[in-house]
């Protein structure tokens, strides 16, 4: 009971503190629908009509079909379909096209069982219409090699021009991953922004939460604060669980807005379960808020916290697939993003509200942020300090 | 439970560094202990033990009849606090942090509001219960602080420079709580840089410098104390001089043994008892005083002028009484009268001081 009104306090004193800062309370919300402005639409511009050339070096029914999906894609803006390879290079280096896709010339023979290869010329020096072009383009070929039945067409082969920085011999299974993605978008009606939202409410948690907590331990714990609380016949449990409870209620609460904000600002659908969106919420947040408690268990100061977290929530934002799907990262950043929690929360918003995915299909992603959340914890309360 | 506060070889260590290195003291129960000590004698850290903030490197102590090591959670229950740094929350009202606190001791809501009312009132900051702490001034603060380290009404309460900064009248009324407090059988640690308030309101004294209790006493044997160490030093330093003269006249054999010992019975006279008198009489002219210096227990007038006039007299209290009384009798009107003793703060100088040499000795 008495334990209970701590807690109740510890939540009640954070709220009061937000309303009682009201340009606090705006940014808190602000912050992530400027991101969602700004990268949305900045950069949802250039990933329609990206100008391409096809070459076809065999005619069929095949070649037809495959040229209608091309066509049918708003990404691509196919400004020409011709038969030479070389030519189809040329294009793309002189700066006409940003991408030759290049069918071999055994394409539409079924009979012909050696494998077929289809090349795809990027321009690689535009970083961010050849980090979509190419998940796409692998996304489009193994739909169509699904549906069409070749099964032969397995290898794709991606040469880049102008910069040789595009990631050869990308995992595959990465990419056909990644690709369900752009395959939505090819047939349903999925945005950039669509794709955005989601890691941008992911990220504006992980950065409420971690920073939140630095505020609310190490912060207080420098003001003498937490002192104060220590001083009373009070568990390190009760305040830690106080502290969780009382960033979790503001951060699920802050998520469900954003959410709702998305969907009336920007138009974004929902596919998935409304329920399963807002649990993800919440797991994302506990486990953010175990990172934040691991690192403020033993710090003096905000400053030292904000020290000790930087060089990790930094790259987390720009490693676990906010901007751009993960796998059009090179491969050390790939390795890395499968160490950061960020990247699971992502991948888990993403399949709920963008692929209508049920628990079925994201469970790994669950068991993850929830062995991370364990972990963050059980090392946050261990280590936890009471001296102040 | 005779002590309130009873440490057994207390020591705190951050690293290599002794904060505070092994305190040994005994505060008696319903008392009014000063603990004094420069900055960074170790005072704030020795608190931070006793009241289960921080926990010690070795040693123990027994807070209010409870092991602090072993259940300080009993002893949180029986202590309040009151920190260096205010610590209250800036952004909630003063009332806020109050019943917060309350709340943390898990008091009935009842008694936590009945309280918070009385202990406003009482301290006088009722009138700006609802304002933010952070709008409110630094004694405003300090008394907001003292109201929420009250309002579970602990047996012993710990002030760690409660009155630094703060106006005369401010201090004034922290300095009645006090009493009040401790009148009504609680017991008081007063950490205080403040000799005039350690002076005016302590039972006890400890003096703490570079982590080691320097000295542990009343007031008042703190200062006899000092007053036998200085005559102790001056005695041998004039016996020093008395031996140099005395082999100076051996060896030159000079003459005048008259002047020598006009000398050495200044010097035995000065190592009587003397302390200073000062007198303000206001109608003191010649007369009176040449009827004061034919007084035996004067033993020289220091200076004077027209209403006052200060001496050197034998340190009895009937050469105090002989002195008034002669006074009186000649007619002289006194309007005040004090003596000199050493102040608290000269004892504390030459506490620190003393240890300061001895520590750089030791080392
Ligand atoms: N957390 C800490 N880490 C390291 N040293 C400390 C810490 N707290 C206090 N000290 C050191 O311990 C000594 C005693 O400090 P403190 O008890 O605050 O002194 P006082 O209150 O008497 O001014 C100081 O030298 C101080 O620098
Ligand atoms: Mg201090």
């Amino acid at each position: 009971m008495s334990e209970t009104k701590k807690i109740m306090w510890m939540i009640k004193k954070d709220l009061l503190v937000l309303w009682r800062h009201k340009p606090r309370l705006i940014s808190l919300f602000l912050f992530p629908i400027i991101m969602i402005t700004l990268f949305g639409y900045g950069m949802g511009g250039t990933l329609n009509n990206v100008p391409v050339v096809v070459v076809e070096q065999s005619q069929g029914p095949i070649t037809d079909a495959t040229l209608t999906a091309i066509k049918g894609n708003s990404l691509y803006n196919v400004k020409d379909i011709i038969t030479d390879p070389d030519k189809g290079k040329q294009m793309v280096q002189s700066g006409q096209v940003k991408a030759a896709i290049i069918l071999p010339s055994n394409y539409d023979n079924l009979n012909d069982t050696s494998q077929k290869s289809i090349v795809v010329d990027v321009d690689s020096s535009d970083q961010l219409a050849a980090s979509v072009i190419i998940p796409a383009t692998q996304g489009l070929f193994n739909q169509i090699s699904n549906q069409i039945g070749i099964q032969e067409l397995q290898t794709l082969n991606f040469t880049s021009t102008s910069v040789a920085s595009t990631p050869q011999g990308t995992n595959f299974q990465n990419i056909l991953n990644s690709i369900n993605l752009q395959i939505n978008k090819l047939y349903g009606n999925i945005t950039y922004l669509d794709f955005l939202v989601p890691a941008i409410i992911g990220m504006t948690i992980l950065f409420g939460c971690v920073f939140g907590m630095g505020e609310i331990i190490a912060g207080e714990r420098e003001r003498g604060e937490l002192a104060r609380l220590f001083m009373t016949p009070t568990s390190v449990s009760t305040v830690v669980g106080g502290k969780i409870i009382s960033k979790l209620v503001q951060e699920t609460g802050r998520g469900i807005i954003l959410i709702v904000a998305a969907v009336l600002l920007f138009g974004i659908i929902i596919n998935g379960s409304i329920m399963l969106t807002v649990l993800l919420l919440i797991l994302g947040a506990l486990c953010f808020i175990g990172f934040g408690i691991m690192i403020s268990a033993r710090v003096s100061s905000q400053e030292d916290f904000m020290q000790s977290v930087m060089p990790i929530t930094m790259p987390m934002m720009f490693v676990s697939g906010v901007f751009y799907p993960i796998e059009t990262m090179p491969w050390i950043f790939q390795k890395i993003a499968y160490i950061l929690p960020l990247t699971y929360v992502n991948d888990a918003l993403r399949a709920v509200m963008l692929k209508g995915a049920g628990v079925g299909d994201i469970w790994i992603d669950i068991v993850v942020l929830l062995g991370f959340t364990a972990l963050f914890f059980a090392l946050g309360v261990t280590q936890f300090n009471r001296d102040v | 439970m005779k002590y309130a506060i009873e440490t057994f070889d207390l020591t705190k260590k951050y690293d290599e560094f002794t904060a505070v290195d092994a305190l040994n003291m005994k505060i008696d129960n319903n008392s009014i202990f000063g603990f004094l000590g420069p900055n960074g004698a170790g005072k704030t850290t020795t608190i931070k033990m006793l009241t289960c903030l921080i926990k010690a490197t070795s040693g123990t102590g027994n807070v209010a009849g409870y092991d602090i090591t072993n259940n300080p959670n009993e002893v949180r229950e029986k202590i309040g606090m009151v920190p260096q740094l205010v610590s209250l929350y800036g952004d909630l009202t003063v009332r806020e942090n109050v019943y917060l606190c309350a709340d943390f001791y898990g008091l009935p809501t009842d008694l936590k509001i009945s309280r918070a009312d009385e202990l406003m009132e009482l301290v006088d900051i009722k009138y700006a219960q609802n304002k933010l702490v952070k709008q409110l001034s630094g004694g405003m603060k300090q008394k907001a602080s003292v109201v929420a380290s009250l309002i579970h009404q602990p047996d012993i309460l710990f002030l760690d420079e409660p009155t630094i900064g703060l106006d005369p009248t401010t201090k004034r009324v922290l300095w009645d709580l006090v009493e009040e407090l401790n009148s009504e059988g609680r017991t008081i640690i007063l950490c205080s840089h403040d000799m005039y308030e350690v002076e005016l309101l302590c039972d006890g004294i400890g003096i703490i410098n570079n982590g080691v209790l320097a000295a542990f006493d009343t007031p008042r044997g703190l200062k006899d104390t000092m007053i036998k160490e200085q005559k102790e030093l001056k005695s041998t330093k004039d016996s020093n001089v008395i031996k140099i003269m005395e082999e100076l006249r051996k060896e030159s054999s000079v003459e005048d043994s008259a002047a020598f010992d006009k000398i050495k019975e200044n010097i035995e006279i000065r190592n009587r008892d003397l302390k200073e008198l000062s007198v303000m009489i206001s109608n003191l002219d010649e007369n009176m005083l040449n009827h004061l210096n034919k007084l035996p227990s004067i033993h020289e007038i220091v200076e004077h002028d027209s209403g006052r006039i200060v001496m050197d007299i034998e340190s009895s209290d009937e050469s105090v009484n002989q002195i008034i009384s002669a006074i009186i009798t000649n007619g002289g009107n006194i309007t005040s009268i004090a003596t000199k003793d050493p102040s608290l703060e000269d004892v504390f100088m030459s506490v620190t001081a003393k240890k300061e040499e001895e520590g750089v000795d030791n080392e």
